[in-house]
């Protein structure tokens, strides 16, 4: 029986959301891949209200395509002077279903994630979506407290 | 009685709560809003003042209809003129058979099912023939469809049915006089004029902080809108064409936009939604659940209809269809101000108004919940990621359509 090597995480995803708890995933996924030379993917999800209407949809997506832009600029900044190879991407939907399908396509090998502290209303009411992508990842999750 | 700063207080209060509530459940505003506004109205009216919320004290109305009439504006101008230009054969078939659907099929459940009079059926029809251009949206932007032909379509389809929906309604209840053609041939000309005046006049005199260009759109809204009223008409309509023959203009002038969509959200919409949410009587639902679930089964039924086939011809298999057909079941604006409409004019009465604005709100929920839990675990499983057709890259866009 042989045994695997382990090679280190070669693609690690973020989800990115500018919350203290995002940030500090973040860091330790810079540190992360740093250290083991990996390509790192920071993905920022919008989530539209539902059901979306029009005036405030489209404001919504305006401005969080601004927040996560300005939010980016720091980040890329850090990533050129660790030398680590950096792909933002800001998409819109569910946050759990647009951070696994953003890990398929781009064929993660580890998804890192700030632990949000919700109440228990609102865990029942929305769930949680760090569980969610726990539930249904195909790689490695990391959940950063 | 309520002074007038007490009364604003208290309805700006009620906006700030939905607000809030919106933030945590995140869910849109405009849903919120009708939900306290009905709330507010049974408890207010049931244990404090007479009257409740007073929804038809003069100032009250005048917010809400400006709110409608620049919603429905910020509405029109997110049409993407290149698209609509190229796509719109397929656009206008498929967003005609969206709106003719329902519309025909609703005003046939309520005249002949639940035995309305004819006019209260048509505006049953109208107010649920409506589809949410932003719904479809948000489910193309979150499956990748928005860079595709097809999606392209689908958008300028929900233009083309809403359209509909404002032109019936703008037009079905009013007799056809000489006032009407006055109407639609001063309607005509200005939406000629307007591409080409608009542009000029505001890089003449626009940029300052006189706010110029919001007073030359509020200038135009009502000025329009008076006509239309004046003929017998109803003020969204030339408010929604407005918006559409400025979108390439107007519409492409975000600070603009930003600035019109502060006042909107600030200040109107909240009274336009809580008033309308403030006339459903609660009572009315509760006598007689069954009309609510004849009202939304027809509109789901019809909308599925005309729908569902046009997704199947381009291919998409099961889940990803019946998806679709569920988003574009949804439209809260075009229908609570359809319904209003009806009964600000008389045409239904007051628990006729509420069976459709719990329809409509029925309607944009409940497609979103059924979709997002019986759909959205299959999506969020990395095989149907896998698996799912024509991936196209997940890619930001605006409703203009832009890349």
């Amino acid at each position: 029986m042989g045994s695997t090597v382990f090679v280190g995480f070669q693609r690690i995803l973020v989800a990115f959301d500018a919350s203290p708890h995002a940030e500090h995933a973040l860091n330790v996924a810079l540190s992360m891949a740093g250290d083991m030379k990996s390509k790192l993917f920071v993905v920022a999800v919008i989530r539209p209200p539902e059901p979306a209407e029009s005036a405030e949809f489209n404001a919504v997506l305006e401005d969080g395509r601004e927040r996560y832009e300005r939010s980016f600029i720091p980040i890329r900044e850090i990533a050129r002077q660790k030398e680590i190879e950096l792909e933002t991407d800001i998409v819109v939907g569910h946050p759990a279903e647009q951070i696994l399908h953003r890990a398929d396509v781009i064929q993660a090998s580890l998804i890192v994630l700030g632990k949000r502290s919700h109440t228990i209303l609102h865990r029942w009411m929305l769930g949680s979506n760090s569980e969610r992508v726990l539930k249904y990842a195909h790689c490695p999750v990391m959940i950063v407290h | 009685m309520m002074n007038t700063w007490a009364l604003c207080a208290l309805w700006v209060g009620l906006a700030l709560a939905a607000t809030l509530l919106a933030i945590w459940f995140k869910i849109s505003t405009a849903l919120s809003e009708i939900v306290v506004g009905t709330v507010a109205q049974l408890v207010i009216g049931a244990f404090m003042a007479q009257g409740g919320l007073l929804g038809n004290t003069q100032w009250i109305t005048f917010l809400a209809g400006t709110g409608a009439i620049v919603l429905t504006f910020l509405a029109g101008a997110e049409l993407d003129p290149v698209i609509f230009r190229t796509k719109w054969r397929e656009a206008s078939v498929i967003g005609l058979a969206g709106f003719f659907g329902p519309f025909l099929g609703c005003t046939a459940v309520a005249h002949f099912v639940l035995h309305w009079a004819i006019m209260p059926s048509w505006l049953c029809g109208v107010a649920l023939s409506t589809t949410s251009v932003a719904v479809v949206y948000a489910v193309m932007l979150e499956l990748g469809f928005n860079v595709t032909e097809y999606g392209k379509s689908i958008l300028a389809a929900c233009f083309i049915n809403d359209l509909g929906t404002v032109i019936a309604l703008g037009l079905i209840f009013s007799p056809f006089t000489i006032k009407t053609l006055i109407f639609i041939v001063v309607s005509a000309a200005v939406f000629a004029i307007l591409p080409f005046l608009t542009p000029w006049f505001f890089r003449k005199y626009g940029g300052r902080v006189s706010e110029l260009e919001a007073k030359y759109i509020l200038f135009l809204l009502f000025a329009m809108g008076g006509l239309a009223m004046w003929a017998g008409s109803e003020a969204v309509l030339p408010a929604y064409m407005i918006g559409m023959v400025l979108a390439g203009t107007v519409g492409k002038d975000h600070s603009l936009i930003r600035r019109l969509r502060t006042l909107t959200f600030g200040l109107l919409t909240p009274f336009y939604f809580i008033r309308a949410g403030s006339f459903v009587s609660v009572p009315a639902l509760m006598a007689a659940p069954a009309t609510l679930l004849i009202l939304f089964l027809a509109k789901s039924l019809c909308k599925a209809a005309t729908v569902y086939p046009a997704v199947r011809v381009h291919k998409y298999d099961g889940s990803s269809g019946a998806y679709y057909t569920l988003m574009m079941s949804t439209g809260l604006t075009f229908g609570t101000i359809s319904a209003l409409f009806g009964l600000n004019h008389g045409i239904i009465t007051q628990a006729q108004y509420s069976y459709l604005v719990g329809t409509v709100i029925a309607s944009a929920v409940i497609p979103t919940v059924i979709a997002n839990s019986l759909f959205l675990p299959r999506h969020l499983l990395p095989h149907a990621v896998t698996s799912k057709k024509s991936e196209p890259p997940m890619q930001q866009s605006n409703a203009a359509g832009e890349v």
